[in-house]
C-alpha cells in the first residue's frame, strides 16, 4: 500500500475471525494503515472455510469472502497455543498502535493477551474488544452466532410481511452494523491517543450496536407502549410506499410518495389515468388509508415498464424511485462507478475479484486498496524478519516447531 | 472522547443518528432546525399520541446528547448568521441535497477558503456528483438501490425493506468515521476537508462481498425468505418466532446433536431422528423431502413452544437458538438489563419517563453515552448564539426578523 491515506504509518493487529472484525479493520487499510492479522493453520478464519464443502479438503486460500473482506491486508500464522508464539504475538502488540480482538470473552485473557494484560504492557495501545454480547456481561460465554445478535435486537421481528413470518434483513445485520462502530471507535481512540498520549480498551456488543440503532423503535415502544412489527414494505406518513413489478423475470422498482407534489408528478408520469383522480387519493391521508388500492393500480402500471426507464423517468418527474438492484447489477450500477466504489484486484488463488471501498470518500484524501486479500501466512517472512528482525535460521526453526504455523 | 469538538448538525432524518453518535462520544453537537421547529424531523408517533413536535418519539429518540437552535436557512439573514456559525464549528454535517450550499453561494471551495478547518460532512442519497447524485431516495429507495432489498423477502412476493429504516442506521456510524478520520488528517495538516457519503454506498457492506461472491453467477441467487440457502432459519414458536441454523458445517454439529437429545428427553424425537449421524451433515446434500422430513420435526418441537421456554432451554444446552424479539421483549432482554444498556430519561413537562439505549460501547477512559435528552424547539439559541460571537442585539434582531 502506498503511503497515501490518513492513517499511512498505522499498525493495526487484528486478531479474530469472522466479518465484523474483518471490516472494522479494512476502512484503515483503505487509508493506508498496515494491519497485520495474526491466524492460525490449525484454527483457520470460518470465513476461509465457509466456500467448502463438508467432507472435502479445504483450500483455505481459496475463500472469496475472506479475499474481498481483507485486502491489502498482511497475514502471518502463528499457533498462539505454543507459548513461542505467544512471545511473538507480544512483539507484535510492541509494533501495533492499535489491536482488534473478535472473539469470545476470555480467549484472548487464557492466551495473555487480553486487553487488560496488553495494556498494561503498552499504555498507550488501543485495544478494540468486539463479541455478541460484550465482554463484561455476565452471560457472554453464551452460544450464539450473528444471525441470533440480530434476532436478539429486533431487526427480524421488524422485516418481513406482516401476515407471515419474521424474516430479518439479508445478510447479518449484527455483522455489518458493529464493524461501523468499532472502526469509529478506534478513530475517536486514535484522537484521544493524539492529544493525550494514553490508550484505552474499549469493548464493543454487536447485540448493543444494533439496539443502539433501533432506539426510535425502542423509545417508542418504552414511552407508548408501542409494539411496531414488520409492515412489509410500508411507511407510515407515505402512500405509496412499496416495491412494485416492472417488466421481465423478477424485475422490481421501489416508489416511495411522501407529500402532494411528488403524487401529483407520479400521477404524470403515468399519464393521469383516470383512476388517480379518485377523490380518495387526494391528500396524503386519503392515499395511505387507500394504499391496497393505488398498489393494485400502480402495479399494473409499472408491470408494463422496464425497471430502470421507468427509475429514469420517475425520477427526471421528481419521484423518489429506485431499482431493485441485484449483486449483478451493482457490478454495473453508473453511480458506483462514478464513485469508484469496486476495485479489480488479482488474487492468487481466485484470480481478479472486485473489491469494495467504504461508502464515503475524503476530498482531499482519496485512498483506496492495492492488494488482494492475504493467503494464510502469506507474510510470515516479512512480518517476522523485517518487523522482529528474526534471522531466516529462526524462522525456519520455529516453523519446524509449528510456532509458525 | 470528542470533548471541545464543535459540531453544527443541519441533518434530516438520515442523518440524525450520525450526529447522536458524535454527541454520545462528547462532542458539543448542536442541532439547527428552522423557525417553529423541524416539520419532517418532528413526525409522529408522538408521545401518548398527542400531536405537538416536542413529543415526536422520533425526534427525542434521535436527538440526545444535542443543543438545539433554530435558524431560517431560507432567508438571507439566516444564510449570513450561518456563515458566522461555521466560525464556531468545527464540523459542519449536513443532509443538503447536493448543489444547496452552491445555490446559496457558499458551496464547499468557498467554505473550504473562509473556514480552512472546516470538516463538512455531506449524507445524499448518491453522493456529491455522478449520474445519479441529483436522484431523491429516501430508506426504501435506497435499500432497493444498494442490492439488500432483491435479497430480502419471500421468493412468491415483492422484495422487502426492514421497517425501520437500516440504510439510515449504517450510514451514520460510516458518516462519524469519515469526520474522524478527516478530523485525524486535520490534527497534521491544519485542513479540512468534505466527506462525502453516499447512503447507497453505504448499504453496499450489508452484503459481505456478495456482489464480487454472486455477481456473475447464474442464474443469480434470489431472496428465498426465512431461509439461508436451502435451509430455514427462522422458525415459528407457540407466541412468536426463534431463530436458529441448520447450516453451518461442523460447528454446528454440536448444536444440532444437543436439540435432538433435548428433543429425546421431552419424547419429541422420532427414532430416525435420534439415529442420524451429524458428523457428516450437510443439508446442502438432502433432497427436499428429507429436508422438509427434517424441517417439520424440529418446527414441531419449536411451535410447541413460547420463545422463553426454547431460548432457556437452548442456553442450558449450548445451542445457537434466540428469540426473534419485539421492541418490548428487547427491553426486558436479561443480558442487556444486566450492562445496564436501558437508561430512563424524565420529561416532566411532558410528564413522562421513557427508556432509552444508553451507549454503543463502553470505553475505559470515558463514559460513552447519552448526556442529555434531545433539544426543545430553540432550546438553547442564546447560549449558542452567544458562544458563536453574536451580541443580544444581534440575536434579537435576527429573531425579529424572524430568521430564528
Amino acid at each position: 500500500m502506498g503511503a497515501r491515506g490518513v492513517y499511512a504509518g498505522l499498525h493495526i493487529l487484528e486478531l479474530g475471525a469472522g466479518a465484523a472484525g474483518s471490516v472494522a479493520t479494512r476502512y484503515f487499510v483503505e487509508q493506508g494503515a498496515t494491519v497485520l492479522r495474526i491466524e492460525s493453520s490449525a484454527r483457520p478464519d470460518f470465513l476461509r472455510m465457509l466456500h467448502a464443502k463438508p467432507g472435502e479438503p479445504v483450500d483455505v486460500d481459496a475463500a472469496p469472502i475472506f479475499a474481498l473482506l481483507n485486502p491489502d491486508k498482511w497475514s502471518v500464522a502463528l499457533d498462539l497455543e505454543k507459548p513461542a508464539a505467544r512471545a511473538l504475538a507480544l512483539r507484535l502488540v510492541d509494533w501495533a498502535d492499535v489491536v482488534t480482538q473478535h472473539f469470545a470473552p476470555g480467549a484472548m485473557e487464557t492466551l495473555g493477551l487480553g486487553a487488560e494484560q496488553l495494556l498494561a504492557r503498552k499504555p498507550e495501545l488501543i485495544v478494540v474488544t468486539s463479541s455478541l454480547f460484550g465482554h463484561t456481561d455476565p452471560h457472554c460465554h453464551d452460544p450464539r452466532l450473528g444471525g441470533q445478535g440480530a434476532a436478539i435486537a429486533g431487526f427480524h421481528h421488524l422485516t418481513g410481511w406482516p401476515d407471515r413470518e419474521a424474516l430479518g434483513p439479508y445478510g447479518t445485520i449484527t455483522d455489518s452494523l458493529s464493524p461501523r462502530y468499532v472502526a469509529l471507535l478506534i478513530a475517536a481512540a486514535l484522537l484521544d491517543r493524539g492529544r493525550h498520549g494514553v490508550g484505552q480498551h474499549i469493548d464493543v456488543s454487536q447485540i448493543e450496536t444494533g439496539v443502539y440503532s433501533l432506539s426510535e423503535w425502542i423509545v417508542r415502544a418504552s414511552a407508548n407502549g408501542e409494539g411496531l412489527a414488520r409492515a412489509g414494505n410500508r411507511q407510515a406518513g407515505a402512500a405509496p410506499h412499496g416495491i412494485y413489478p416492472c417488466a421481465g423475470d423478477d424485475a422490481w422498482i421501489a416508489i416511495s410518495v411522501f407529500d402532494d407534489a411528488a403524487w401529483q408528478a407520479l400521477v404524470a408520469a403515468m399519464g393521469s389515468p383516470a383512476w388517480a383522480q379518485d377523490a380518495r387519493f387526494v391528500g396524503a391521508l386519503g392515499r395511505e388509508a387507500n394504499q391496497a388500492d393505488i398498489d393494485r393500480a400502480l402495479a399494473a402500471w409499472t408491470r408494463g415498464e422496464s425497471a430502470y426507464a421507468l427509475m429514469a423517468k420517475l425520477q427526471a418527474a421528481g419521484v423518489a424511485a429506485g431499482v431493485v438492484q441485484e449483486f449483478r447489477h451493482l457490478l454495473r450500477d453508473p453511480q458506483l462507478a462514478h464513485r469508484r466504489h469496486f476495485t479489480t484486484l488479482d488474487h492468487a488463488a481466485l484470480g481478479p475479484l472486485p473489491y469494495e471501498r467504504a461508502g464515503f470518500r475524503l476530498s482531499e484524501s482519496p485512498g483506496g486498496f492495492e492488494d488482494s486479500g492475504p493467503l494464510l501466512g502469506e507474510d510470515n517472512d516479512v512480518v517476522l524478519g523485517e518487523i522482529l528482525g528474526l534471522s531466516e535460521d529462526e524462522i525456519a526453526r520455529l516453523a519446524a516447531e509449528g510456532v509458525i504455523a | 472522547m470528542l470533548a471541545e469538538l464543535r459540531v453544527l448538525d443541519c441533518s434530516d432524518e438520515s442523518g440524525f443518528l450520525a450526529g447522536k453518535i458524535l454527541g454520545d462520544l462528547g462532542a458539543d453537537v448542536v442541532k439547527v432546525e428552522p423557525p417553529g421547529g423541524d416539520r419532517d424531523g418532528r413526525r409522529p408517533p408522538y408521545l401518548a399520541g398527542v400531536v405537538d413536535p416536542e413529543r415526536s418519539l422520533s425526534w427525542l429518540a434521535l436527538n440526545t446528547s444535542k443543543r438545539g437552535i433554530t435558524l431560517d436557512l431560507e432567508r438571507a439573514a439566516g444564510r449570513s448568521a450561518f456563515r458566522r456559525l461555521l466560525a464556531w464549528a468545527d464540523v459542519l454535517l449536513d443532509t443538503f441535497a447536493p448543489g444547496t450550499l452552491d445555490a446559496w453561494g457558499f458551496g464547499w471551495d468557498t467554505l473550504h477558503a473562509e473556514h480552512p478547518r472546516l470538516v463538512r460532512c455531506a449524507i445524499t442519497p448518491f453522493g456529491q456528483t455522478g449520474p445519479h447524485a441529483p436522484f431523491r431516495a429516501r430508506d426504501l429507495v435506497v435499500v432497493a438501490m444498494g442490492g439488500n432489498a432483491a435479497m430480502t423477502g419471500d421468493s412468491d412476493r415483492p422484495p422487502l425493506r426492514c421497517t425501520m429504516p437500516t440504510a439510515y442506521y449504517h450510514a451514520a456510524p460510516e458518516a462519524v468515521l469519515g469526520i474522524l478520520m478527516a478530523l485525524h488528517a486535520r490534527a497534521a495538516s491544519g485542513r479540512g476537508q468534505q466527506v462525502d457519503v453516499s447512503l447507497q454506498e453505504t448499504q453496499l457492506s450489508t452484503l459481505l462481498g456478495g456482489p464480487g461472491i454472486h455477481g456473475n453467477v447464474v442464474p443469480p441467487p434470489r431472496r428465498c425468505g426465512a431461509r439461508t440457502g436451502g435451509t430455514r432459519d427462522v422458525w415459528p414458536a407457540g407466541d412468536g418466532h426463534v431463530s436458529f441454523d441448520l447450516r453451518g458445517g461442523a460447528a454446528r454439529v454440536p448444536a444440532l446433536g444437543a436439540l435432538v437429545a433435548w428433543m429425546s428427553e421431552t419424547g419429541d424425537a422420532p427414532e430416525w431422528l435420534r439415529s442420524q449421524a451429524w458428523e457428516h451433515f450437510d443439508p446442502n446434500a438432502l433432497d427436499a423431502a428429507a429436508l422438509d422430513r427434517l424441517e417439520a420435526a424440529f418446527g414441531a418441537f419449536f411451535a410447541a413452544r413460547s420463545m422463553r421456554e426454547l431460548y432457556a432451554g437452548a442456553l442450558a444446552r449450548r445451542i445457537p437458538l434466540a428469540p426473534c424479539n419485539d421492541a418490548r421483549e428487547v427491553l426486558a432482554q436479561p443480558q442487556l438489563r444486566d450492562r445496564a444498556l436501558f437508561t430512563t430519561i424524565e420529561y416532566p413537562e411532558l410528564g413522562a419517563a421513557v427508556e432509552h439505549p444508553a451507549f454503543f460501547a463502553k470505553a475505559s477512559r470515558a463514559e460513552i453515552g447519552l448526556r442529555r435528552r434531545a433539544p426543545r424547539i430553540g432550546e438553547d439559541n442564546d447560549a449558542v448564539y452567544r458562544e458563536a460571537g453574536f451580541t443580544r442585539e444581534e440575536i434579537e434582531k435576527l429573531a425579529a426578523e424572524g430568521a430564528l
